[in-house]
């Protein structure tokens, strides 16, 4: 149970989707691997695989997805693409969890809260019912949900949109994870809310000494909550380095195009966004060059030869044979 | 407590509606109880003395007013024909077919539910393609027919129930329920298929939704998912028709109820309707619509027990 200890580690992941048109490969070959109390934020547009990615380790992907025999998703060791459904269903909850983006929808109308966590409880720790109960009002207090002795026999449509995801954070943490994935938590909720729920994840993973997941298309999320950031695009990781480096020493054209188009404090009003030019690559017919070469600026005719291998020195990797900063780096 | 009060007023609108227009019919329909009663070979004069003696040459009106009249009393009416006590005759032999009808609705759920489940789990898989198929048979079916047929099968075929017949409770539960089984099943045949198929398109639409893909993540098993997360925000359509097919089954009790010789309200009508005994054919109205107001007042109330937002809501006029 010490840090460093590794508790994932994805190796080459492919996750493709059977469609009219054709194979549609949503992750397209993701390796990374990622340790005990550590907090990894994947980011990346709608669409960029982030939310497959997150599916693909849960082993909880649609019966159109295809796996290739060679991907490998090793949790705590053990291989979970050679497990049974039934074995995976024992690992999801005791040594996995997710929390979903919308916690409109993704609490059971029907059910009052104190049943969904007690389900769990239940099933994995073989609780009975008295003492699911008891353990589902600690949860509650443990996420801060007000008055979790009231709350508990209450259905989710009385809560607010923040409280339901901590309930949803509960419902997570229950049978003490080691891996828990955030896809996008706060994306749904209120601004003010939004912090509030980042700071209580943060808190968990530490106390609990879990590894973390966090799925956002935001880089304001990650900047002062994760160690390590992936940068997603087009189903592939693009650029991966410690936080501080990847804001610091950016490599990536894309990554810098995501930063510079968020909008800063110290700009002049109605000064027009750096959005990104063009659309993200069509994952049917991708271009058999680098993913981003059509809408970088620094692209020349090399970039379409062949994709760019992730690769770097000293812990952060760029997918780009043209990358930002070479002068201060050569 | 407004609600309940909405919910009588309506239960007495449509009440109004159908014992009138009920009496309005069985009064444009040609001969009346009066040629009944005389017999085959009575004269004109004969006929119109009997109607005279009856009342039945005042206006439509005055004798529908009169016998709301005598039912707000509590005088519910004799029959024209065997002189029985309208409200005996009908609460004699509506116990009979309300076991009937409850009975066919048990049997269409318990049919409906699992099959509904096993289709909506993978749709258009083999089970979905199976019991497709078996539900479209056996709808095509009129009950009259899976009547005949299960009579043959179980009853002279097998020899494991009775064809006709029908015991009160008080001789015990099986003793009652056997002779029921066969008609119940009957009805139950042609309403389960509408069921299934209402519950599956709900339910393939539940199972889309993010609460089942973290019951999922939870680690639940599927028979636990389908059961316990999507049955009960699956089966809202599923309730609303169950009352309104109450309507449908009053109509199939009647046909059942001849075929397997059932003492039933259905009996007591048919006879009446054939005799022109008015008198008889407005208390069973009476009690047909009674019932299917209640069905659908009892779905209201199920509504609430499936979902909480209906309790709590209170945004119901």
């Amino acid at each position: 149970m010490h840090m460093g200890e590794i508790i994932l580690d994805v190796r080459d992941q492919r996750t493709s989707f059977a469609t009219a048109r054709g194979m549609l490969a949503a992750v397209d070959g993701v390796s990374f691997t990622l340790q005990r109390g550590r907090t990894l934020g994947v980011v990346g547009e709608s669409g960029s695989g982030k939310s497959v990615l997150s599916r693909s380790i849960m082993r909880l992907l649609p019966g159109n997805a295809v796996v290739p025999g060679g991907s490998r998703v090793i949790l705590n060791g053990r291989d979970l693409t050679r497990l049974s459904e039934a074995e995976l269903r024992r690992l999801r909850g005791p040594e996995m969890a997710i929390v979903f983006q919308d916690p409109m929808t993704s609490l059971n109308p029907v059910l009052s809260i104190g049943r969904q966590i007690m389900e769990v409880l239940m099933f994995h720790l073989g609780m009975k019912k008295r003492a699911a109960r008891a353990r589902a009002i600690e949860l509650l207090t443990a996420v801060g949900l007000p008055q979790p002795d009231v709350r508990v026999d209450q259905y989710p449509h009385q809560l607010s949109g923040g409280m339901r995801q901590r309930v949803a954070i509960a419902i997570a943490i229950a049978c003490e994870p080691d891996l828990l994935i955030a896809d996008e938590p706060t994306t749904a909720l209120d601004v003010t809310v939004q912090a509030e729920i980042l700071d209580l994840l943060q808190r968990m993973v530490r106390e609990r000494n879990m590894a973390m997941i966090l799925i956002t298309h935001d880089m304001g999320v990650v900047a002062g909550r994760c160690d390590d950031v992936a940068v997603m695009y087009a189903g592939r990781i693009v650029e991966q380095a410690p936080v501080r480096d990847l804001f610091r020493n950016t490599r990536m054209p894309y990554t810098a195009a995501l930063l510079a188009s968020i909008p800063k404090v110290t700009d002049p009003p109605h000064r027009k966004l750096d959005a990104i030019d063009g659309r993200p690559p069509d994952l049917i017919n991708p271009p058999p060059g680098c993913p981003f070469a059509p809408r970088c600026k620094l692209a020349d005719a090399d970039c379409d030869q062949g994709k760019p291998m992730l690769e770097g020195p000293a812990g952060h990797l760029f997918a780009c044979i043209r990358p930002l900063g070479q002068e201060t780096a050569a | 407590m407004r609600y309940l009060l909405y919910r009588l007023r309506r239960l007495a609108i449509v009440l109004g509606v159908v014992t009138f227009i009920t009496f309005l019919l069985v009064n444009v329909l040609p001969g009346d109880v009066a040629y009944e009663m005389a017999g085959m070979d009575s004269t004109e004069e004969e006929v119109q003395e009997i109607r005279e003696e009856l009342g039945l040459n005042r206006p439509v009106l005055i004798r529908y007013v009169e016998w709301v009249g005598g039912v707000f009393t509590g005088d519910w009416g004799t029959s024209y024909i065997n002189k029985e006590n309208v409200w005996d005759a009908v609460t004699d032999r509506f116990p009979v077919s309300f076991e009937l009808m409850l009975l066919a609705q048990i049997l269409a759920l318990s049919m409906a539910i699992p099959a509904g489940m096993a289709s909506a789990f993978r749709p258009n898989g083999r089970a979905d393609r199976i019991i497709g198929a078996l539900a479209f048979a056996s709808v095509s079916m009129p009950s009259f027919m899976t009547a005949i047929l299960l009579i043959f099968v179980f009853a002279l075929g097998l020899g494991w129930l009775p064809a006709t017949g029908y015991e009160p409770l008080s001789t015990g539960l099986w003793a009652n329920l056997k002779p029921m089984i066969l008609p119940a099943l009957s009805l139950a045949l042609v309403e389960w298929t509408i069921l299934m198929r209402t519950l599956r398109v709900e339910m393939i639409s539940v199972l889309q939704e993010n609460y089942i893909a973290l019951a999922r993540a939870k680690g639940m098993s599927n028979l636990r998912i389908l059961w316990v997360h999507a049955l009960r925000p699956s089966s809202f359509s599923m309730i609303t028709l169950l009352g309104l097919q109450v309507a449908r089954l009053l109509g199939g009790t009647i046909i059942i109820e001849q075929i397997f010789g059932i003492p039933g309200i259905g009996r007591l009508l048919i006879h009446a309707v054939y005799t022109r005994d008015f008198i008889v054919i407005q208390g069973c109205v009476t009690f047909f619509a009674l019932a299917f107001v209640t069905a659908n007042f009892l779905v209201d109330v199920a509504y609430a027990w499936l979902d909480p937002r209906v309790r709590t809501g209170g945004s119901h006029g």
